[in-house]
């Protein structure tokens, strides 16, 4: 998409403008769901839920809980026999015959206190016959591990997933490209490295939440904190097998998301413990342990790598094998694992690449989007193993990176080009923040320092044809209403479309309103609020509205002056033309029209423009080799770089600096991209560092903040800069894509270099907990 | 281990008894299903998880000069037991004499808690992770207690008695902890060890206390005081007669740190194992050792 034809020098496309929620905000007076009054007639549910990781359900009685003063209604599996899921439709609403892992749904109560329903809660009896649980992925992806999903052949799957039935394999991706075993033999050096990634939790601060209302007519109303209200509206319906026009999903602000918000979860519930009570409104609100046991996880991983190179340092081949604890559904973890597969390469040409990333059930907890979608998982080994064959041939890990790494036009792991990027530039440019090179005294005798470097790359993961739209409409004073479906969960993107509305229709970014709430009733479509494709998708269908909207004004004005649109113009919210210089503000024509001389008539009418944009491009890959002509819509890449000290008496990691430089095209507002570049380095520093779900025979041992730990704002570096390349995306609104979710993909594996760069250790997996250093030095002889 | 995914507080009754002798009496009259609070940041944290389940809670803050910070040139401290740990962080007396007394409050959770969390309450939790006990120890505690029969006085050094447990019978209630003028020229070191910077429980604590006496032969009285590494907060005693007995030197604190990881029994939980906390008593204690040595110097 061309740069839209707007001359004048108030746009402001490419401004930090302050936010446009910042006031609300700051305020206290933005509304999330959980602000919405009902009244009196709320009703309040709860779940009872497993308390084994796997297990048949043998009887339910729900009896007693029935009895109890209060309780509205109970339901189970045997209410709803459909199933759901967003790319693999495996799971029931509430379990029907198993249980899956600790924390899966079995029965729901509605009562008219939350003290009631946690009553009831206390008096449903369930018999359950305990199973043999899957704890291991690797394991669980052998023929003698117990089947999780005897029916896994008969799920609705989308057509890029290969899940294997008789297995608990849900999806195996493949690469094929080259002759991987032919090349080994040709590299100089070769590197092979185990690494597991734990489960971690996305922990927004705002738990999930789901009010849902079902009238007489069998309309159903869901309010909730939501990343996904279009995908809910589809997936809740058909699930239940109504037509998703009967489902109305609003969704105020969120309060964090980070991807467990996306697709559907617990919203489901909420919908079908009230069909039985019909006419009124059900509250599920999740406590902070119900996050933790129940919310979805980032996936474990457990990844094989083995890559070589020749003596001059180029990467000749690489073997990946990829693990994923995908928990009791994947229903969103297959494609996590997809997206792994195709990206398993890393940001480098690799001429001979072969990969299977497994997608494996266990009776863990269900594994979903979290900020990175696989990308931190494999980058963590990845990067580690690229600097290790640097050392290994001698060579500069960033002179490694330089030599390999995808450059414009490079040939992709699955065959494709890479477009236009500035990946070379983001590595030069966080070599020099960081000081490369330069090696720093520690601040005490007890300390060692060291610096270390990561790369990443990320497309953004969905179905080829993830759709986007918009409608712009404008005000009798001129100022612009903007519709969206895309949701503002803290990142910003209500704030990126009102200036990009703005820049593209010709008016003050002050003059722009955002309607919100996200209502599926009034805002125009939106696949979801994920992949970092919001700038990008979203902002393509705001700047095609605002384009229509700008035509039909222009057509109008240009029509009723006698000139030619061409020699028209809108600037700050003003119509005028170069030709006549003549001039009309906007409020005089966008809802009354013109009139003609004379007393004649009118022309024009109240203007609305419409907008949508979808990928048409996107190919398939090869079933067997994965290799296709393209396979993703576009690669945000990008470089981190840490220098950190560690502490040899007790094996702490204090981080000094951290740098990070991303291409993103353009930033339409350089402070939030900034914004997102910081926050996405504490998230992955914290994921480095603390977080793990310590799970011991399926139970979640660590299910609070207080053995739970995430960073605060005292672990944060003082020194952390962020950096910004632009190299613009050909189909990017003025080149943009996204970064929300790149910030943290490459942040563990700097960690990792940095701490091996310091004191000789590598760890086989995050979090890089002092204990964990500290025994590692000890078992090297590092320290005493 | 929490498996309960819906935790919520349970019913209770709120007790608020007009005096001391009061309060004594309706928590003997209850020894099983009454429990004495102040702050409440541990009570009902536990009461919420399920750990506990009492029929009352009985607030004992405001009773009888309970929110008493006392100073007294010639007898020493008294912090009553509603006395909150940001008050005792702030007095210019603690600040002036028993400076280890506020470190060690002020590593303890997060600004917020410690305007609820209180001294006495930390000791009465009698976790051995506490972060302030190990201060309390090596200042010498005494504890002020109320029972049925009226006040009585114990030392501190013999509270603990497992974790969670200490001697408070049916009846009694800590109303204030005293500490001796301390020794001259005294200088102390807390050590905390959490996973991150801010408001974690300790994996391992070290207090350190110690000052110069000639009474002993190698010119320096030491007290080490250990947390989260037994059952009971540690004050162990052979690091206290090692170094009062051998000359000072790096090798001696080497070998006084030895004696203190030795005396230790640490566990493997959720938040650290028995291998690593076991190797950082002994350096940590290197360190908090070294650190006070150098001050006296």
């Amino acid at each position: 998409m061309a740069e839209p034809k707007v001359e004048n020098s108030t746009s402001p496309v490419g401004e930090s403008k302050i936010r446009i929620d910042a006031r609300e905000k700051v305020t206290g007076a933005a509304i999330y769901a959980d602000d919405i009054q009902f009244g009196n007639s709320l009703l309040h549910a709860r779940i009872k839920r497993s308390p084994h990781p796997h297990a048949l359900i043998k009887k339910i009685n729900s009896e007693k809980a029935l009895a109890l003063p209060g309780v509205k209604a109970i339901v189970t599996g045997q209410d709803f026999p459909g199933y759901i899921g967003l790319y693999l439709k495996d799971r029931f609403f509430f379990c029907r015959d198993r249980v899956r892992y600790v924390g899966d749904p079995v029965a729901g109560v509605v009562a008219v206190s939350e003290e009631i329903a946690e009553k009831a809660l206390g008096l449903i009896e369930v018999e359950y016959e305990i199973l043999e649980p899957v704890l291991d992925p690797e394991y669980g992806a052998r023929p003698e591990a117990p089947l999780l999903h005897p029916d896994l052949g008969k799920y609705a799957v989308a057509s890029f997933i290969f899940p294997q039935p008789g297995t608990n394999i849900s999806n195996h991706f493949k690469i094929r490209k080259g002759d991987v075993n032919g090349a080994w033999e040709k590299c100089t050096a070769i590197v092979e490295h185990k690494y597991r990634i734990p489960h971690i939790q996305h922990v927004p601060i705002e738990p999930h939440i789901a009010i849902a209302k079902v009238d007489e007519a069998g309309e159903i109303t869901l309010w909730g904190s939501s990343q996904s209200p279009f995908a809910q509206r589809n997936l809740i319906a058909q699930s239940l097998g109504i037509s998703p026009g009967k489902m109305r999903v609003i969704a105020p602000y969120v309060g964090g998301g980070f991807g467990c918000k996306a697709g559907v979860s617990m919203e489901s519930l909420a919908v079908a413990i009230a069909m039985k009570v019909k006419g009124r409104p059900v509250k599920l609100l999740l406590t902070r342990e119900e996050e933790f046991f129940t919310a979805f996880v980032r996936q474990g991983l457990t990844a094989y790598f083995k890559m070589g190179c020749d003596e001059n340092g180029r990467l000749l081949a690489m073997e990946n094998t990829f693990y994923w604890d995908g928990g009791a559904y994947t229903e969103y973890g297959v494609n996590i694992t997809r997206a792994a597969g195709y990206s398993s390469s890393g940001p480098y040409e690799v001429p001979n690449v072969k990969t299977d990333s497994y997608c494996v059930y266990t009776n863990h907890p269900v594994g979903g989007a979290m900020r990175g979608f696989g990308m931190p998982e494999i980058h963590a080994g990845l990067e580690q193993c690229i600097d290790e064959l640097a050392l290994r041939i001698g060579m500069d890990a960033v002179e490694f990176r330089k030599l390999n790494c995808l450059k414009t036009g490079s040939t992709l792991v699955t065959g494709s080009r890479m477009h236009a990027t500035g990946l070379s530039q983001c590595i030069e440019k966080t070599a020099e923040a960081i000081g490369w090179g330069k090696k720093a005294p520690p601040s005490a005798p007890n300390k060692r320092r060291g610096k270390g470097m990561a790369l990443m790359w990320k497309a953004p993961a969905m179905p080829p044809n993830a759709g986007s739209s918009a409608w712009v409409e404008l005000a009798e004073d001129g100022t612009l209403n903007v519709g969206v479906g895309g949701q503002e969960i803290g990142q910003g993107v209500f704030t990126v479309a009102a200036q990009m509305a703005a820049a593209a229709l010709g008016v003050a970014y002050e003059s722009v309103r955002i309607a919100a709430p996200i209502d599926t009733r009034y805002s125009p479509y939106e696949w979801q609020t994920v992949a970092s494709r919001l700038t990008w998708s979203m902002g393509n269908a705001i700047v095609n509205a605002a384009k229509d909207a700008r035509k039909q004004i222009l057509d109008i004005v240009a029509e009723a002056w006698d000139e030619t649109p061409d020699d028209l113009n809108i600037v700050n919210g003003v119509v005028i033309s170069y030709k006549s210089e003549k001039e009309i503000p906007l409020k005089n024509l966008v809802i009354y029209g013109l009139p003609k001389p004379g007393d004649q008539g009118w022309r024009g009418g109240p203007i609305i423009g419409r907008g949508s944009f979808m990928p048409t491009y996107v190919t398939g890959l090869d079933a067997e080799t994965g290799q296709g002509e393209r396979a993703v819509v576009h690669y945000t890449t990008g470089a981190q770089a840490v220098e950190l000290e560690v502490d040899l008496d007790t094996g702490r990691i204090e981080i000094i600096k951290g740098v990070s430089t991303f291409d993103i095209g353009k930033a339409i507002n350089p402070e939030l991209v900034e914004a997102q570049m910081e926050g996405g380095f504490v998230q992955g520093m914290s994921s480095a560092l603390f977080e793990s779900l310590q799970l011991k025979d399926g139970v979640l041992r660590n299910p609070s903040f207080v053995d739970y730990r995430i960073a605060t704002s005292s672990d944060i570096p003082k020194d952390l800069q962020s950096y910004i390349v632009e190299v613009p995306q050909d189909d990017g609104p003025w080149g943009a894509r996204g970064i929300g979710e790149h910030s943290m993909v490459p942040t563990i594996p700097a960690i990792a270099n940095a701490i091996y760069d310091a004191v000789g250790v590598r760890l086989e997996g995050p979090p890089f907990t002092a204990e964990k250093v500290y025994l590692a030095m000890l078992d090297a002889g590092i320290v005493k | 281990m929490i498996l309960d995914t819906h935790p919520a507080l349970p019913e209770f009754e709120y007790i608020r008894p007009a005096n001391l002798a009061e309060a004594s009496d309706f928590l003997a009259q209850h020894p099983d299903t009454a429990r004495p609070f102040l702050g409440g940041t541990d009570v009902f944290v536990r009461m919420r998880d399920g750990f506990m389940k009492p029929e009352f809670l009985v607030d004992v803050k405001n009773l009888d000069g309970t929110n008493e910070l006392r100073f007294d040139s010639r007898t020493g401290l008294t912090v009553g037991a509603a006395v909150n740990m940001n008050r005792v962080i702030a007095s210019p007396d603690v600040q002036a004499h028993y400076p280890l007394l506020a470190e060690a409050c002020r590593s303890v959770a997060s600004y917020q808690l410690r305007t609820r969390a209180t001294i006495v309450g930390n000791l009465c939790n009698a976790s051995p992770a506490g972060d302030t006990i190990g201060a309390c120890l090596v200042f010498g505690g005494v504890l002020h207690l109320h029972g049925v029969s009226g006040p009585r006085q114990e030392p501190l050094s013999g509270f603990f008695r497992g974790p969670g447990k200490t001697t408070l019978k049916p009846g009694d209630i800590v109303t204030a902890i005293h500490f001796p003028i301390p020794p001259n020229g005294c200088v102390g070191k807390y050590i905390k060890l959490g996973r991150n910077q801010l408001s974690d429980l300790s994996i391992v604590g070290v207090t350190a206390l110690g000052h110069k006496d000639s009474t002993c032969s190698s010119g320096y009285r030491f007290r080490l005081a250990l947390a989260s590494v037994a059952p009971v907060p540690l004050m162990p005693a052979e690091v206290e007669t090692y170094l009062a007995n051998n000359p000072l030197t790096p090798d001696a604190i080497n070998e006084a740190a030895r004696l203190a990881s030795q005396a230790c029994s640490p566990i493997d939980d959720v938040r650290g194992g028995a291998r690593y906390r076991r190797q950082m008593v002994r350096n940590l204690s290197v360190k908090a050792l070294t650190e006070v040595w150098k001050k006296l110097d």
